[in-house]
């Protein structure tokens, strides 16, 4: 049945190309095998078309409909720096993150930190040109600065207070308080020209980075050329297309050979594709669910807090009673890692996180901390019973998967969870109360601060209720001292041989699996060694672009 | 008329009007009791095609696509009853309200069946039932308060003729009461009409709630409501899940057809001109 609709999808493809191109025959030799679905479709085509002859130097790329940045290719307004992070080629940045997500310099030639911790100064390279023929100077680094951290919505730059160019070649970040992580941020904020910049810059964005951006048919696609002035390595790649679409699409378009990567989803990972080949990317793209870990209360009229979960013992019981690979086979199909912290693999990430699943050790758990099972198989312990609702986005088919998953893996346990759909809109003040499928993971320690650090004004973690003041003094410290130092004491906020969030700690999230970036790559294209990608599958496939390659 | 040996048009319409009661009653009946079942997932038995133990196959989290179906038809005939019950009363209401309370109620009520008529459909429903919070309540409130205007003018414009009619204009001059020929003369003459301009709502709502569901306004996504089994179907279609879409797809077709059967079967019954055939 899948070889005939597949037929059927050949005919009209080969129909609607016949009818495309009847115009100019002599050159459509390669676009008898693509198929034109959307408007895109005819760009491929074209591009396509053009790049065959001799030594390929152009890729086309699928992205998810929400990686086109809405508000243009702005730093301040989230572009490599928002969400999702990524280097953001048609800027370039101060330092980039390594393979293994330690530190390296791109424009920052030195980059130092004061004594107190209150001053990065930061040597930037000289000679480095703006693609419109402008120099980069040390102002352009700091008017960049001052301008994401007026502008910014969708990151944090609250611990900047000023930058300042001490020279054309020094830059001067004034912070409010010490930092040390500074350099990951310096990774991802991309150097706007201050002569070039105004409100509609995200638009038409210029840069000093590996590629100019060309064009860009909003809804559609963006087109990359190589700058041919870039400061280091010439890109290999001289023209790259990023199409917007779903991925259904997304797996069309490459059926129909009109791609080069694909982005795809595990569902889609045991379908063979002639011509392609599946590429897995390891991520620290997580996803775990919020167990809240303070009894119930109103607050302001919020319900914080949950009766059940509040129980550490319940909260380590389910940690240990999930089979995490067992859940990779069922929802990912087997294409993910089983994930016990927020930062797996990351330089800051604690080994001392990994669990393995032990069941009985998880009844033990319940049946000592007074969890008896009722008559319905439910345990309940001073008239509470074991049950709770694990929510999900509405429509994300993987959270959705593994929400009911872990459902039924608890039910084992005696706990009863019921799943729901939820939107955005309510999910976060639900969350507060109500545990829910999350996705998380970032080329930053910051996030473990997000996470489970407490907030002044509540005394709890924002999006989950939990405190412990001796983890929040080690995040507080890790912030203080040196970047090298800092890794040892996030690893120990996370446990630190008495207490801290794992299983042997408090262990108010948890975790359940990284989501391996699956892509359709043609064959012949080498795609170069990616860095675990962070959460959203977008634009981090393309980070090094440029090092790509045809055989 | 051409004369029948033994099923004559009635019988005929009657055994339709039997049939068709009864497969909707048993599909509500049957999704209501079965709903634990539609919800259970078990990932063992993920991606199955139809066959004889699971009819219309599974889905990617293993749940019976059957048993998902029928109990999503079962919500929609729910919400399709609830809804065009309120919407009937409501056009019963402002209809009769509009015929018989004069000209200045009568404009307000005609501007107010203009306005919404005016508005498409789909777009006033979404607005609806994102106002009351999605879910059930918000899908039967929006289906409700959009589908009682061409019912509401149906009932306005029989009450006017009725008013002028001759028989009804003899009862007032012999000095019937007022409340006494509505209830004796005019309410017998309604009342198909509006259990016809009612069953033939139902397939509207049906319909309606599994678009708003379907494109996310609706039902919830853990529900297993027609709307969502179909948009969740989209994503796998092109993996050639087809099973996913068609049958799911089918049984809202054949429910859908088998109320507007239903509608023509009472109208054949209870309109005068086609009664006795």
């Amino acid at each position: 049945m899948k070889k005939k609709m597949l037929h059927t999808f050949g005919a009209v493809a080969a129909a609607v190309i016949m009818l495309a191109s009847c115009g100019n025959p002599s050159t459509e030799t390669q676009a008898t095998s693509a198929a034109g679905t959307a408007g895109a479709g005819t760009t491929a085509v074209q591009t396509e078309a053009a790049g065959t002859a001799e030594g390929k130097d152009s890729v086309i790329v699928t992205m998810p409909t929400t990686s086109e940045p809405e508000s243009g290719f702005d730093p301040a307004y989230g572009w490599g720096a928002g969400e999702h992070v990524h280097e953001p080629l048609i800027q370039s940045t101060l330092t980039v993150t390594t393979k293994d997500l330690k530190i390296e310099k791109d424009l920052a030639t030195d980059y130092q930190m004061s004594e107190d911790g209150l001053t990065w100064t930061v040597k930037i390279r000289d000679g480095v040109m703006f693609t419109d023929g402008e120099k980069l100077t040390a102002s352009d680094v700091a008017f960049t600065y001052n301008n994401v951290k007026e502008k910014s919505t969708v990151n944090d730059f609250t611990m900047l207070k000023e930058a300042v160019a001490v020279d054309d070649t020094t830059v001067e970040f004034h912070m409010e308080k010490p930092y040390s992580i500074w350099p990951y941020t310096m990774a991802i904020v991309g150097i706007v020209p201050e002569h070039a910049y105004d409100e509609s810059y995200g638009q038409h964005p210029i840069g000093s980075g590996r590629y100019i951006m060309k064009q860009w048919d909003k809804g559609q696609q963006v087109i990359f050329e190589a700058n041919p002035d870039y400061y280091g390595e010439q890109p290999k790649m001289k023209k790259v297309t990023v199409l917007f679409m779903e991925e259904e699409a997304a797996l069309a378009a490459a059926q129909a050979g009109q791609v080069d990567v694909a982005h795809t989803a595990a569902s889609y990972s045991d379908l063979s594709l002639d011509g392609y080949s599946l590429f897995s990317v390891a991520s620290v793209d997580n996803r775990g669910f919020n167990l809240p870990a303070t009894k119930a209360e109103e607050k302001d009229g919020l319900l914080v807090g949950n009766d059940f979960t509040s129980d550490p013992a319940v909260r380590k019981a389910i940690n240990i009673g999930i089979n995490r690979e067992e859940m990779i086979q069922n929802v990912l199909n087997g294409h993910g890692t089983p994930a016990y912290s927020i930062c797996d693999k990351m330089p800051w990430y604690n080994p001392d996180s990994e669990v393995s699943y032990d069941p009985e050790a998880a009844v033990k758990l319940l049946e000592e901390a007074g969890w008896t099972a009722g008559s319905d198989g439910i345990r309940e312990k001073d008239g509470v019973r074991a049950e709770m609702t694990l929510m999900f986005s509405s429509g994300d088919s993987v959270r959705q998967a593994l929400a009911e998953d872990t459902a039924n893996q608890l039910k084992a346990l005696g706990i009863s969870v019921k799943t729901e759909g939820v939107g955005w809109d309510v999910a976060y003040d639900r969350a507060q109360s109500e545990p829910l499928v999350w996705g998380w993971g970032a080329h930053t320690p910051m996030e473990l601060y997000n996470i489970y650090h407490s907030k002044a004004e509540t005394g709890l973690a924002e999006y989950s209720p939990y405190a412990n003041e001796t983890v929040d003094r080690y995040m507080d410290q890790a912030l203080e001292t040196d970047l090298e130092g800092s890794y040892g004491l996030w690893q120990k906020a996370q446990w630190d041989g008495a207490t801290g969030v794992t299983q042997d700690g408090d262990i108010p999230w948890i975790w359940l699996c990284n989501v391996d970036h699956l892509y359709f790559v043609r064959d012949g294209l080498t795609v170069a060694d990616q860095k675990i990608h962070p959460h959203g599958h977008g634009w981090s496939i393309v980070n090094n672009v440029d090092e790509w390659d045809w055989k | 008329m051409k004369k029948r040996l033994c099923w004559n048009q009635r019988t005929k319409t009657l055994i339709l009007l039997a049939v068709a009661v009864f497969y909707l009653a048993g599909v509500a009946v049957w999704g209501l009791v079965g709903r634990e079942s539609a919800l259970v997932t078990d990932f063992s038995r993920k991606n199955l095609t139809p066959s004889l133990s699971y009819l219309f196959g599974t889905d990617w989290l293993g749940r019976d696509m059957l048993a998902r179906t029928v109990t999503g038809l079962s919500i929609s005939i729910i919400i399709g009853v609830c809804a065009a019950a309120v919407s009937a009363v409501i056009a019963g209401l402002l209809g009769v309200a509009a015929a018989t309370l004069g000209k200045k109620v009568d404009a307000v009520i005609t501007w107010l069946i203009d306005l919404i008529m005016g508005i498409p459909h789909i777009l006033l429903l979404i607005l609806i039932s994102f106002a009351a919070g999605k879910g059930l309540t918000g899908v039967i409130l929006g289906v409700s308060l959009t589908h009682w205007t061409s019912l509401a003018r149906v009932i306005r414009a029989e009450v006017l003729q009725l008013k002028e009619s001759t028989y009804i204009r003899t009862a007032e001059k012999l000095g019937h009461s007022k409340w006494r020929i509505a209830k004796k003369h005019m309410l017998p003459h309604l009342i198909p009409q509006f259990l016809v301009g009612l069953v033939l709502l139902f397939p509207h709502a049906i319909l309606h709630e599994a678009s708003i569901t379907f494109l996310g306004f609706g039902l919830s996504t853990e529900q297993p409501a027609i709307g969502v089994i179909l948009s969740e179907s989209m994503k796998y279609l092109v993996t050639g899940k087809w099973w996913l879409a068609l049958f799911p797809g089918l049984m809202l077709v054949l429910t859908v057809m088998l109320f507007d059967l239903l509608g023509e079967c009472l109208r054949k019954l209870t309109d005068p001109g086609s009664v006795h055939r």
